[in-house]
């Protein structure tokens, strides 16, 4: 799964730290999203849109292979 | 507050684990290899919870949850990955001291090496998947 995360918390100018406090995880879980490491539930998922000003399916892309 | 009190209930534990364990070290004289081993364990499980409290201070000070969902799923497989290692130990650790070095296990030291196998397994594996992320 492939994230545009970075680019949007670059464009918003917020840390990791600072979305984590937002949605209310911990830092390590927004590194393991951006890393693809971890795969966030729907409303994680939600949450993480939600803060970022953008849909799901604009912020998160499955490859084909993982369908 | 719910997050403190399980700090100092954590922190509390272990002091307990290592008071008794000390007890323990100062009256038993001569300490076998087997025992040097379990106490090594204990040691190990007590440092690791020493870290899990280290880091939850480290997050209740910035502000951010000291646990969320890739952690309680961490603690999930981690608890189910030492579930299935408290089994396997306690059938296979009493045959394979029997097999190697033709010694019956005593009930209680079965008892001891699946407690620490299975703390063991969840301490190794929870920290395997806290650092890689899955």
């Amino acid at each position: 799964m492939k994230t545009r995360m970075k680019e949007l918390r670059a464009r918003y100018d917020l840390t990791q730290e600072d979305l984590a406090k937002k949605i209310g995880v911990r830092r390590e879980t927004i590194l393991f999203i951006e890393k693809g490491k971890y795969n966030p539930s729907l409303k994680l998922a939600h949450d993480i849109a939600k803060a970022l000003q953008t849909t799901i399916d604009e912020l998160f892309m499955f490859e084909d292979d993982e369908k | 507050m719910k997050d403190k009190i399980g700090i100092l209930i954590c922190i509390g534990i272990a002091a307990a684990v290592l008071v008794t364990l000390s007890f323990y070290v100062l009256n038993a004289g001569k300490i076998d290899l087997d025992e040097i081993m379990l106490i090594g364990i204990v040691l190990i499980l007590v440092a690791f919870a020493m870290y899990i409290v280290w880091d939850r201070i480290k997050n209740v000070r910035k502000g951010l949850p000291v646990q969320d969902e890739r952690l309680k799923l961490t603690s999930y497989k981690a608890g189910y990955y030492g579930f299935i290692a408290a089994i396997w130990s306690a059938v296979f650790a009493p045959l394979a001291i029997d097999i190697l070095f033709d010694i019956e296990l005593p009930g209680h030291l079965v008892t001891a090496v699946v407690v620490l196998v299975s703390g063991f397994v969840f301490a190794a594996s929870y920290l395997y998947m806290y650092w890689k992320g899955k």
